[in-house]
């Protein structure tokens, strides 16, 4: 009763105080008082964090720091590249002065012909391309496509149409109707807002063939090695490796090579009203993806907490912050389970 | 001995900023509180000195790789960029010389450790006496709303501000 009687009277003074009224606290409150001015003083809580994540926000996880070039220049440049040349040096190549001129040869001749301009696909012709730097991250959503028409060339070299969330024409590298009705644009199947490499030659980023126009060795309509009308080496009317839709990348595990994600931001969940009032405490378990710029995506509950818990700590680890996983010194995007704990002291 | 271990103290995290700025967080976190306690008293609002401290780790951050170690403490450094800072702040507030002189006068290396240390045993406190504090005295709550969050009594929040007050009181005698 003295204890809630002392609060009352501390919290008459500082309403006061807090009213900028003049107080004359007594000693008993002074100390307390003089406290709660220091405290006020302070930046708003969220602040510091909000700073962070800024600062964080405005970092290129692709400095050089990660990918480590040796510079190897004179004497050792040349001692580096002799083997390729049939040099003494046999400690990396074995190489044979006859190989190298039969090689030198066979090259020599595939440029001429390929320079004489004699494979030019009927009705299609080949620009130059070039990707725009406009490449930002794909959203590692684990979707993908693939297609192609059973060539036994790979898909050409070329960049993905634009996304879109229905698909009314896959994405065709050699297009056997030339004059069609009703000309529609190409698409693959994802989210509209996710960027991609634009170019003026319909192709695969990733594919060696940057030569002769081939729909690739899949099936289903678009171009590829994949299945369905997507683009790319996977399943599904996205772009990539994956399936479904969307774009696809290969999410790996931590192991063979690939380094776990660290966390360097890592805010507390907030507690739901509904937990609080009941004590309610526990762990949520999250299946995330860490991308490559170390943010959490396709965040999913494995182990549910129930009462709004789940919904808290999701919101939580989106605002989290990783430095990504590695895979030869490249980011790469990882899958990992994180525990949010949730306590009442 | 000592010196010793805090040059390794500091030096690892960072090295570790300059070769990826995203470690740069390590750096942060040991030196917002002082940073801002050097702004914030120096400065006439709350939003000055939280905008001041923000320009002050976006340039230490843009220009981490530039910092040499010559022995001094990191924060030392920091000061520096909160000192250019505050005085670009001031001319353009108009401030006269004299008053940027005065202004320099505000707060010394005992005060800022002291907002520093307080700022830090404010987030250490128990959960529900945090919430009290933060939002009677920095965001300046009522009683009332604050009882409406933590779904209490408006007498038990009042005995949580008191007792809230009392351990900051208590551990702040106890740090300094």
């Amino acid at each position: 009763m003295n204890r809630q009687v002392d609060a009352d009277e501390l919290n008459l003074e500082l309403e006061s105080w807090l009213a900028g009224k003049e107080i004359e606290a007594g000693p008993k409150w002074q100390s307390l008082l003089a406290m709660a001015a220091e405290v006020r003083a302070l930046p708003y809580p969220e602040f510091k964090n909000q700073l962070k994540a800024d600062l964080l926000e405005n970092v290129d996880t692709h400095e050089p720091g990660y990918i480590a070039f040796e510079q190897v220049t004179g004497a050792a440049a040349f001692a580096e590249v002799l083997p390729i040349f049939g040099g003494r040096d046999f400690r990396i190549f074995p190489a044979d002065h006859r190989s190298f001129v039969v090689s030198f040869i066979s090259h020599t001749a595939l440029i001429v012909l390929i320079a004489s301009g004699i494979w030019v696909g009927r009705g299609t012709v080949l620009k130059s391309t070039r990707i725009t730097p406009e490449l930002t991250y794909l959203p590692s959503s684990g979707g993908g496509g693939g297609s192609g028409d059973r060539s036994p060339i790979p898909a050409t070299k070329g960049t993905p149409p634009k996304m879109n969330d229905r698909q009314l024409a896959p994405a065709t590298i050699v297009v056997r109707r030339l004059d069609p009705m009703l000309p529609v644009q190409p698409t693959v199947v994802g989210p509209p807002d996710v960027k991609l490499p634009q170019s003026s030659q319909i192709g695969d980023l990733i594919s060696s063939n940057v030569v002769i126009p081939s729909n690739g060795s899949g099936n289903g309509g678009g171009a590829g090695s994949g299945s369905e009308t997507g683009l790319g080496g996977g399943t599904g009317l996205g772009y990539g490796p994956g399936s479904d839709r969307g774009t696809g990348g290969g999410v790996v595990r931590p192991g063979s090579g690939v380094s776990a994600p660290r966390t360097i931001y890592d805010p507390e969940p907030e507690y739901s009203d509904e937990a609080r009032r009941v004590k309610h405490q526990g762990i949520v378990l999250l299946s995330i993806v860490v991308d490559q710029q170390g943010r959490a995506r396709d965040i999913h509950v494995a182990r549910s907490l129930g009462m709004g818990l789940d919904e808290k700590a999701i919101d939580a680890v989106r605002r989290w912050r990783f430095s990504p996983g590695m895979k030869d010194g490249i980011p790469v995007a990882v899958q990992v389970n994180v525990e949010v704990s949730f306590r009442l002291y | 001995m000592k010196t010793v271990e805090r040059e390794d103290d500091e030096r690892l995290p960072i090295e570790a900023s300059q070769g990826e700025r995203v470690n740069f967080a390590e750096l942060y976190e040991q030196n917002f509180h002082r940073v801002y306690a050097f702004i914030s008293r120096r400065v006439g609002t709350r939003d000055h000195a939280q905008d001041l401290t923000a320009e002050v780790f976006h340039q230490a951050l843009a220009s981490i790789g530039n910092f040499r170690w010559q022995g001094a403490p990191f924060i030392s450094w920091l000061y520096g960029i909160a000192a250019n800072v505050l005085s670009a702040h001031w001319q353009k507030c108009g401030r006269s010389p004299a008053q940027l002189a005065a202004g320099w006068d505000q707060g010394g290396p005992e005060e800022i450790e002291r907002g520093a240390i307080l700022a830090e045993l404010v987030d250490s406190l128990l959960p529900d006496q945090r919430t009290v504090i933060v939002r009677r005295f920095i965001e300046q709550r009522s009683i009332r709303e604050v009882a409406k969050e933590l779904g209490r009594s408006e007498g038990a929040v009042k005995q949580l501000q008191l007792r809230a007050l009392e351990s900051l009181r208590d551990k702040m005698g106890r740090k300094i």
